[in-house]
């Protein structure tokens, strides 16, 4: 899929674990661990905005797009 | 939960005693139309025993022929059952929704087309052997199982767009 989940960059500029993560923002850790490794279909919107509220930062630092 | 459980085990033991009972019907007609060769004398004593007056070649042509169509019902009905209890063996697995039973209902309508197309045949045996009299298959339409046709095709769509609907919905974060 040309979308990439890049939630491991900002967790490690955050200093952040995926465990910390979902317990911060109340979705399982195998959840999370599904998004990570790109093996998600679809993420909601209430997710990425979890995700951005707790991590600081914007949904574009998390998908990025890659032509195939 | 209880009920639902006794509703799923009632309907796989139907299923089963139907797919038995579809089986015996099978090899008595199987069994029929080798004796009306094999035991031909036989075979037409039975004849005018079941009352049919008339030719008696014709008799015995229409009775071969309503045998042939025997088989071609308990084939249908062979395809129909298996997939029925493959179905229901899936609801008692506890995920009856998946891309497989979607199939299977379609097959169930395709089996159901084609036993529905089965008048047709039956109704050129009870034209072309008048000597069958009663015995001749009853050649009257059913709406009701073209309808039955109809709505299990629809169903079997319905059901393919939920599986996709829930697979998409499985792998959304």
């Amino acid at each position: 899929m040309p979308i990439i989940v890049t939630l491991d960059a900002v967790l490690d500029r955050k200093g952040m674990t995926l465990t910390q993560l979902s317990e911060a923002i109340d979705i399982t850790l195998a959840n999370l661990s599904i998004l990570k490794t790109g093996k998600a279909k679809a993420i909601r919107f209430s997710t990425l905005e979890a995700i951005c509220r707790v991590l600081d930062c914007q949904p574009g630092e998390i998908l990025t797009f890659e032509r195939d | 939960m209880i009920n639902r459980d006794k509703l799923v085990r009632s309907s796989a033991l139907a299923v089963r005693v139907a797919s038995i009972a579809n089986g015996a019907f099978l090899l008595a007609v199987a069994l029929g139309l080798a004796a009306s060769w094999v035991m031909a004398g036989r075979f037409t004593t039975l004849l005018l025993g079941a009352g049919a007056g008339g030719d008696l070649a014709q008799m015995t042509a229409g009775a071969r022929w309503m045998l042939v169509l025997g088989l071609a019902m308990a084939a249908g009905a062979f395809v129909l059952l298996r997939e029925l209890g493959a179905m229901v063996a899936s609801v008692s697995a506890g995920d009856p929704f998946v891309a497989a039973n979607a199939d299977r209902l379609r097959r169930i309508g395709w089996a159901l087309l084609f036993l529905q197309l089965l008048d047709i045949p039956g109704y050129l045996i009870r034209w072309s052997f008048p000597a069958l009299g009663n015995a001749a298959p009853d050649a009257g339409m059913s709406p009701g199982g073209w309808i039955a046709v109809l709505m299990v095709f629809v169903l079997a769509r319905i059901f393919a767009a939920g599986t996709a609907l829930r697979d998409d919905l499985e792998g959304t974060i």
